[in-house]
């Protein structure tokens, strides 16, 4: 097995579903070993679309394929002494134990972290939920929609005269995973210096008020000025920037400012006019007058512009600007060919399909290729039999009992 | 005071505008030394405010610019009282260097010998014309590691292509995802996840690699593409692409498959509710929290399927609802009935929310020029380790006593010598604008 940086650590995924997944996930694709337990019915996103074929069928989900490669899977069902009995064993032998049950369920259980550190003293417990460990709505319901719109700067998304917008796919969700795959990644490196145990409280909610993005910079300014930033199409980031149809399709300039600005008149052929008012002062750039002087003759120009044409000059001009594309228009451009982006991945269920590539490259210890996401329960007798020594008859009892 | 996770692990921070300062923003915390390099000389792109001298007058014509200042004033200093920067700068410190002029480079140097990592995220020609190589870092310190991220990477056809986090993502099919489902793609929701995301993973990236040396004894260099982080979190969509061949549908707040699953209107101005429903637990949740009103028994809501296939005229009933409640107490409401709620809560909101104030999300600092104000807190918690907000974001050059006289033995004369010559300084330079 290659030596990454997380190859010798392992990791007891007790999550489904989103968050938990991309946490582990990242910590697969960068070496640790890890154990995703199911329950026995599967984790519920094997029953999420889009589907292989639309074939709504446990193996097929896309969605359950790109989260879970680099995984072994091993079905057992928590709620039994049994079942309790496997994880704790498992416990022993591993780093990390990442989950994302309600606060106090696996307490219960006695498989919260003061009773996982009695039987591993340097387990680190990586807890991701909706709103954290403590707290009065630790217990409520959460997606990604009703998340990202208390965590984020949803409000700011969006028209003005229309409803606030939410943000693409299930990227609110993943990257609450990526937060805390790199809450886990620092504590083990805690871990390496004190010896000591740890147990990481990750929120969504909070995750989302702590995007530099956009959320921090508000809550900031609010407390400064006692004033909520508004929902508007392009809020005050001055002219020349925004989403503009072109020729073919749609394209993104971003080009305000006293640098890129005047790039932007030259591309367009108009750097003469920069000695002139309005375009000599760079306060009245931003009036509204100059904005609608400035698409009178900006938005027509786009028109007569192809997507490739516009990134070449905005590449030759120094101007920050590109397409609007599809994942169709990803797949052959060269870039990503050239720098070996994309992953064809075999799965029995599937055949050969294309994933996105990893999300960074290590240049002194390079990625082995990954191993598609596991078959339900495709690893539950190997671990059994060769990890934790159970004999075959104690299987097949597991089994007759709906533990395994 | 307790140790921290990277305590003794030292940080030449050279990031701007967003995805940079994330990373370094969650290394700072850990305990890392992240040491900000900037110059009197110029004010880089987004490094601390969009420009340095701002005055009321250029305020006045963006609302963005007012509120990013305390009480809308941009004082003396401007450059030390921005809301973006001041936001993500804690526990970071900052030095100041012209690295345009030639003795900068030595000075840097010496630098480099001292530390662990160097995070920048320009385009890529930036460092190579400043000659702040990979090769160069390693001559000077061996098991150096160097974090790069440009939108498109080190190599490959587009190594040298300028970008923010924002048009990364619609090269990568991200924009295309979002908006209205009755406005074309022009009408995009103008805020980015690229740069933030692309800074988390830089941070977990730069711990894989104290790992590696940790192991080895060997430094590295790291490639985090932006646009490639970026596409690695769409997965779904993707996968639909190339196992069907369908390019998916914008789905503006809605589900694929199940309803209600949206943003309705409340009581009050500009104030909504988010509901999801996606089974039929939450659904009957739902139609207990409202009072069953009768149109909740027609047939054509009776099932997943059916309620997603009748999305638009029950949109409109729940509508009728959500409009004469208020949005917190509605909230509660659906919550207590076991069904995923939450109102869109704008800046006031967050400050006055219990949940944070219980956590103790929002701590109190004092920052020397502005005083006391709260700023959002940890980004996640540990229960044996407490983190939190050690200093305020630093004042242009405020630690370069501490970096040109402690870390890099510099005489009392020639500290006043690089005063003299630009390179040290608490103000930026008359020709600034």
């Amino acid at each position: 097995m290659a030596d990454i940086p997380l190859t010798g650590y392992r990791a007891l995924d007790l999550t489904s579903l989103y968050m938990g997944p991309f946490c582990t996930r990242m910590l697969a694709d960068y070496g640790a070993d890890v154990i995703k337990i199911e329950p026995v019915s599967g984790d519920p996103a094997r029953d999420e679309g889009p589907f292989f074929h639309d074939e709504n069928h446990p193996e097929k989900s896309g969605l359950f394929l790109h989260l879970n490669v680099n995984k072994r899977s091993m079905t057992t069902n928590i709620e039994t002494a049994q079942g309790q009995n496997i994880i704790r064993e498992l416990a022993k032998s591993s780093d990390i134990v990442v989950e994302s049950f309600k606060p106090g369920y696996l307490e219960n259980l006695g498989l919260g972290y003061e009773d996982l550190v009695k039987i591993n003293p340097k387990i680190i417990v990586t807890s991701v939920t909706n709103f954290g460990q403590t707290g009065p709505y630790k217990n409520w319901e959460g997606t990604d929609l009703t998340l990202y719109a208390m965590g984020a700067s949803m409000k700011t998304s969006g028209q003005e005269h229309k409803y606030p917008l939410k943000i693409a796919g299930r990227i609110a969700s993943f990257q609450t995973g990526n937060l805390a795959a790199t809450a886990t990644a620092l504590a083990i490196w805690n871990r390496e210096l004190t010896g000591a145990p740890e147990h990481v409280d990750v929120s969504f909610f909070e995750t989302w008020k702590g995007a530099i993005d956009r959320s921090t910079n508000d809550l900031v300014a609010y407390s400064y000025t006692n004033e909520s930033s508004k929902r508007q199409w392009n809020p005050g980031m001055g002219i020349a920037n925004g989403v503009f149809r072109c020729k073919d399709g749609y394209f993104h300039i971003s080009a305000a400012g006293a640098i890129r600005f005047p790039r932007l008149m030259k591309m367009i052929g108009k750097g003469k006019d920069l000695i002139h008012p309005p375009w000599n002062n760079p306060n009245a750039l931003n009036r509204p007058e100059t904005l609608e002087l400035f698409d009178s003759f900006f938005i027509p120009w786009m028109l007569e512009h192809t997507k490739t044409d516009l990134r070449n000059m905005c590449q030759e001009q120094g101007v920050l600007g590109a397409p609007i594309n599809t994942i169709e228009d990803l797949l052959n451009d060269p870039h990503y060919i050239q720098r070996g982006y994309w992953q064809e991945i075999e799965h029995p269920e599937t055949g050969s399909v294309k994933y996105p590539g990893f999300p960074f490259k290590l240049h002194a210890t390079p990625n082995p290729e990954r191993v598609r996401a596991p078959l339900l329960g495709e690893h539950t007798n190997d671990i059994l039999q060769n990890e934790l020594k159970y004999s075959n008859d104690e299987i097949q009892a597991l089994q007759a009992q709906g533990v395994i | 005071m307790p140790k921290l996770p990277l305590d003794g692990i030292r940080i030449i921070d050279f990031t701007v505008v967003i995805a940079g300062p994330a990373a370094t923003a969650k290394l700072g915390d850990m305990g890392a030394e992240v040491i900000r390099i900037e110059s009197i000389q110029e004010i880089g792109t987004g490094a601390r405010t969009t420009r340095a001298k701002i005055t009321k007058e250029q305020m006045e014509t963006s609302p963005i610019q007012r509120r990013a200042y305390p009480d809308g004033d941009p004082g003396e200093r401007p450059w030390n009282r921005g809301a973006g920067f001041n936001a993500h700068s804690r526990n970071k410190l900052c030095m100041t260097v012209d690295l345009k002029k030639p003795e900068g480079l030595e000075i840097l140097e010496k630098l480099v010998a001292q530390s662990d990592v160097l995070i920048e995220n320009h385009a890529t020609d930036y460092m190579e014309r400043k000659g702040i190589t990979y090769d160069w870092l390693k001559k000077i310190k061996p098991d150096i590691i160097m974090v790069r991220m440009p939108g498109w990477g080190t190599h490959g056809p587009y190594a040298y292509w300028r970008t923010f986090g924002s048009t990364a993502e619609g090269h990568i099919g991200r924009s295309a995802l979002s908006g209205y489902q009755d406005m074309d793609s022009s009408h995009i929701p103008w805020v980015f996840p690229a740069d933030a995301n692309a800074g988390t993973i830089a941070a977990f990236a730069t711990t894989a690699a104290l790992y590696h040396r940790k192991k080895t004894g060997k430094g590295q260099m790291i490639d985090l593409a932006l646009a490639e982080n970026i596409l690695n979190i769409l997965g779904a969509p993707f996968l639909d692409y190339t196992m069907n061949g369908r390019i998916t549908e914008n789905p503006g707040n809605r589900h694929p498959s199940a309803a209600p699953h949206g943003t309705y209107p409340t009581k009050g101005e500009d104030r909504w509710i988010n509901i999801t429903v996606t089974n039929d637990a939450e659904w009957n949740g739902f139609c207990e929290a409202i009072g069953n009103p009768t149109w909740t028994q027609n047939e054509n809501y009776a099932s997943t399927g059916s309620r997603w296939e009748n999305q638009d005229s029950l949109d409109e009933h729940i509508q009728s609802w959500t409009k004469e409640q208020d949005h917190f107490d509605a909230m509660h409401l659906l919550q207590s009935h076991g069904v995923p709620a939450g109102p869109v809560m704008d800046a006031g909101d967050a400050v006055r929310d219990p949940h944070l104030e219980a956590r103790g999300y929002f701590e109190a600092v004092n920052h020397s020029e502005i005083g006391v104000h709260r700023y959002p807190g940890m980004f996640f918690k540990f229960s044996e380790t407490p983190l939190k907000i050690r200093r305020p974001a630093p004042r242009l050059g405020e630690d370069n006593e501490y970096v040109y006289k402690e870390l890099l033995k510099y005489s009392d004369e020639e500290y006043s010598q690089f005063e003299q010559d630009g390179h040290i300084g608490m103000d930026y330079a008359p020709h600034v604008p």
